[in-house]
């Protein structure tokens, strides 16, 4: 019982959350791109979040820079689980030369400062939301290819594994059959944990004018934009940045209710807690 | 035994800290200037007069002085010169100023002016053509120019920056220059610092300071925040928002209007901007007014033409487009641009009406003027992708690379009208980046060139400016008040309508 409510608390915040980014476009009193006010008003009850430099609506601003914060993240954790875990797996299997080339790519990958080596990346690739993306997805698969292939080393000389390939199941079906189905829980666990930190890595690339471009409402050129307002405006700063912990605490939470419910390790941990 | 050594070490110690203390600095003798455009990327290296726009620093640190200077009205008078004769259309004669000596003890008399010029033009291009120097003759302490053709702007030239004198005989290191003003640089990092100690031989007062730090910040947030840490004694170039935290006794603000213009330049070499339907679109749709008041804080004016008011030929002088989205819808109709298909963005024959603004983030309102205008325009059926960059200076040489390039750039610095239109609208202009080209225009500045009469000169500033919005090659967005913040313990630091003259002789510690 207390587990569960523990997971509800955990989940809650998530959900709100989704919710937030799926109905950002309906929940936005006025058009975010709008400049149709006076610049710089204070927080009132026609503007609960105030208005910034250009006399746009900040709430409205907040809303659909969340939905695209969050979207853009979900979409380079996706990227990068994916590529990482298609990489490990076939590293791992392939074995030889193959593995050995891939895990010092990964290697090299890893020795560098990531965010230095996606602020590189994505300067080259010329700014803008998707290439941050892409810089940033870029330089976090490694982590998960490493991931997925100790997994899949530790399970090529399993039982299960043996007796599929004495069943006669292709590489293919091996690895849709019985490493992804292993390999999935904690890559999961891991891109969920991860979330909140690849979102603040985002939300830094484009305050340094490597990500979103004007117009549109991003958390991370908000707080940019509105830096030099911060002594005195401090509403133009303050609320990207609430809406940034918030979605990156709700991640964080979302990431540990997941491992508490898929890591077999730390259920048992608990149960001998208990 | 142990008291014996301590209580006496201990005593020498308190005295030494004392005497550092005395010894230290007095308060007030070094002052720090946080400038954000002292840099490469405004054409800036050092504060050698003939190199690029470095005899803006040169100037503007008090290291040079020029033979004339501007008054408020920016109307040139003499500085280093005493008086001058024009005896002809091209010969000038012009008396310099007894008892003057370069701060490397030189005497300032006839041949080091001509030695001057002469070095200035051989390397300086834009003062070579504003100049137009046949022959420079010096006996004693006077000075004969005889240029190629009349420059009836001559003594506003021989103001310009680049026309700082300077003792080519001293050996000046690279970047660096020997004047005759109240500092006197003795190191130079470029793009980073210029250190100046006093000039103590100086004519015309005491310098204030023992030394003069210029500190180059290009951050304008962080060069806010260096004036209020103390770290900076002064800045200029602060955003307008950070303004409000300088308004308080802590600190003295002096501003002065200035010809500085935010301005949009057309290019005439971008296919869409062939169409004059859609560069006069753009001068209808972008609400210079609302930019003034919001963006801007009020610290200027929406603008018409190139000048500002206060000028013979600025304000309202001429007749420019006021914003009218809708006349710019209605004439994009009319030229056949239409949204087809629902998004927004107008099309015509296939082409998008998409318009690449090029501008920089160095003046910090720059990049808010591009949003602006790509919400106005946006309004219209325009789509407006900014690119907001350090690299402007590369990017605008290049026209297949943007359509409209916005810049803040001083359009009188001589206090004549004749610069604006030589930099960035003729055939032969350096800075006529969108290659716009007028033979009505070519034809006036020919005229003007010539022209002595200043009521004749300002008729044809004005025509020129007519013939530049009637054919939207230009859109003039705001003159600009340009302000000097520093601290309360700092007197004498007065903004000037020329944007010189920051370090002088009355820079001095508040009494």
């Amino acid at each position: 019982m207390k587990q569960n409510l523990r997971l509800a608390a955990c989940l809650l915040p998530a959900a709100a959350l989704l919710l937030a980014v799926l109905f950002a476009r309906q929940l936005c009193p006025y058009d975010p791109n709008a400049q149709a006010f006076a610049a710089l008003a204070a927080p009132s009850a026609a503007h609960p979040a105030g208005t910034d430099i250009l006399g746009r609506d900040l709430l409205s601003r907040i809303l659909v820079g969340l939905r695209t914060s969050v979207l853009a993240t979900l979409a380079l954790v996706a990227a990068a689980a994916l590529a990482g875990t298609a990489a490990g797996v076939a590293a791992a299997l392939l074995g030889g030369a193959a593995d050995a080339v891939l895990m010092r790519v990964c290697e090299l990958c890893l020795a560098f400062p990531g965010l230095v080596l996606a602020l590189g990346l994505a300067a080259l690739l010329g700014g803008g939301l998707p290439c941050a993306v892409l810089a940033l997805g870029a330089v976090s698969w490694p982590k998960y290819a490493r991931l997925a292939r100790s997994r899949t080393l530790a399970l090529l000389p399993t039982d299960a594994i043996a007796a599929a390939r004495l069943a006669g199941d292709s590489a293919c079906q091996l690895v849709v059959r019985h490493i992804l189905p292993d390999v999935a829980g904690q890559v999961l666990v891991t891109a969920a944990l991860d979330t909140g930190a690849m979102m603040m890595e985002l939300a830094g690339l484009s305050f340094l004018g490597l990500g979103a471009m004007p117009p549109t409402a991003e958390l991370g050129s908000m707080m940019s934009g509105g830096r030099s307002l911060l002594q005195t405006c401090p509403w133009v700063v303050l609320g990207p940045g609430a809406a940034i912990f918030a979605a990156v605490a709700a991640f964080n939470l979302l990431g540990e209710a997941l491992r508490d419910a898929l890591d077999p390790f730390v259920c048992q941990g608990e149960e001998h807690e208990a | 035994m142990k008291h014996k050594f301590f209580r006496p070490l201990l005593a020498a110690a308190c005295l030494a800290l004392l005497a550092a203390c005395a010894a230290a600095p007095q308060a007030g003798s070094a002052f720090v200037l946080g400038d954000p455009t002292f840099s490469a990327e405004h054409e800036q290296t050092g504060i050698d007069p003939a190199q690029g726009y470095s005899g803006w620093a040169c100037l503007r640190y008090g290291v040079g002085e020029t033979l004339f200077r501007y008054t408020d009205a920016m109307e040139p008078e003499p500085w280093l010169a005493a008086g001058y004769e024009r005896t002809s259309d091209t010969t000038w004669v012009i008396t310099l100023r007894e008892g003057i000596t370069f701060s490397s003890g030189r005497a300032l008399d006839g041949r080091a002016v001509r030695q001057s010029l002469e070095r200035l033009v051989a390397a300086n291009a834009r003062a070579r053509a504003d100049l137009d120097i046949a022959a420079i003759t010096a006996a004693g302490q006077t000075v004969t120019i005889t240029t190629a053709t009349p420059r009836p702007a001559l003594l506003n030239a021989l103001s310009d920056p680049y026309a700082c004198i300077v003792d080519t005989q001293a050996g000046a290191a690279e970047g660096l220059a020997v004047g005759t003003g109240p500092y006197v640089a003795v190191g130079l990092t470029s793009g980073e610092q210029l250190d100046l100690v006093k000039n103590e031989t100086y004519w015309n007062g005491t310098p204030g300071y023992d030394s003069v730090t210029v500190l180059t910040i290009a951050d304008t947030d962080t060069l806010a925040l260096a004036l209020q840490a103390g770290e900076i004694d002064a800045a200029y170039g602060l955003p307008y928002a950070s303004y409000p935290l300088f308004q308080n006794e802590g600190y003295n603000i002096s501003t002065a209007a200035t010809s500085r213009t935010f301005f949009a330049e057309l290019n005439f070499e971008s296919p869409l901007l062939q169409d004059p339907a859609v560069r006069r679109a753009i001068a209808l749709g972008i609400d210079k007014e609302r930019f003034v008041q919001q963006q801007l804080g009020g610290h200027g004016y929406a603008a018409a033409g190139a000048f500002p008011q206060g000028m013979a030929f600025g304000g309202d002088a001429v007749q420019a487009a006021a914003y009218d989205p809708d006349a710019a819808r209605a004439l994009l109709e009319q030229a056949g641009w239409v949204d087809t298909d629902g998004d927004g963005v107008r099309e015509k024959d296939g082409q998008k009406l998409v318009l690449r603004w090029l501008t920089y983030p160095s003046r910090p309102e720059l990049p808010l003027l591009a949003q602006a205008a790509q919400a106005t325009l946006g309004e219209i059926g325009f789509a407006v992708q900014i690119n907001s960059t350090a690299d402007h200076n590369r990017l605008r040489a290049d026209p297949t690379a943007w359509d409209v390039y916005a810049s803040a750039m001083v359009t009188a610095p001589t206090g004549d009208p004749a610069y604006f239109f030589a930099a960035h609208c003729l055939d032969d202009s350096p800075a006529n980046n969108g290659h716009y080209h007028s033979d009505e225009l070519q034809a006036l500045a020919a005229e003007l060139d010539v022209t002595f009469d200043p009521a004749r000169r300002a008729e044809l500033a004005v025509a020129m400016q007519q013939i530049l919005l009637d054919d939207s090659a230009f859109v003039f967005c705001s003159h600009l008040q340009m302000s000097l913040v520093s601290r309360a313990d700092v007197a004498g630091l007065t903004a000037h309508p020329s944007d010189y003259y920051e370090i002088t002789a009355a820079l001095r510690p508040a009494a």
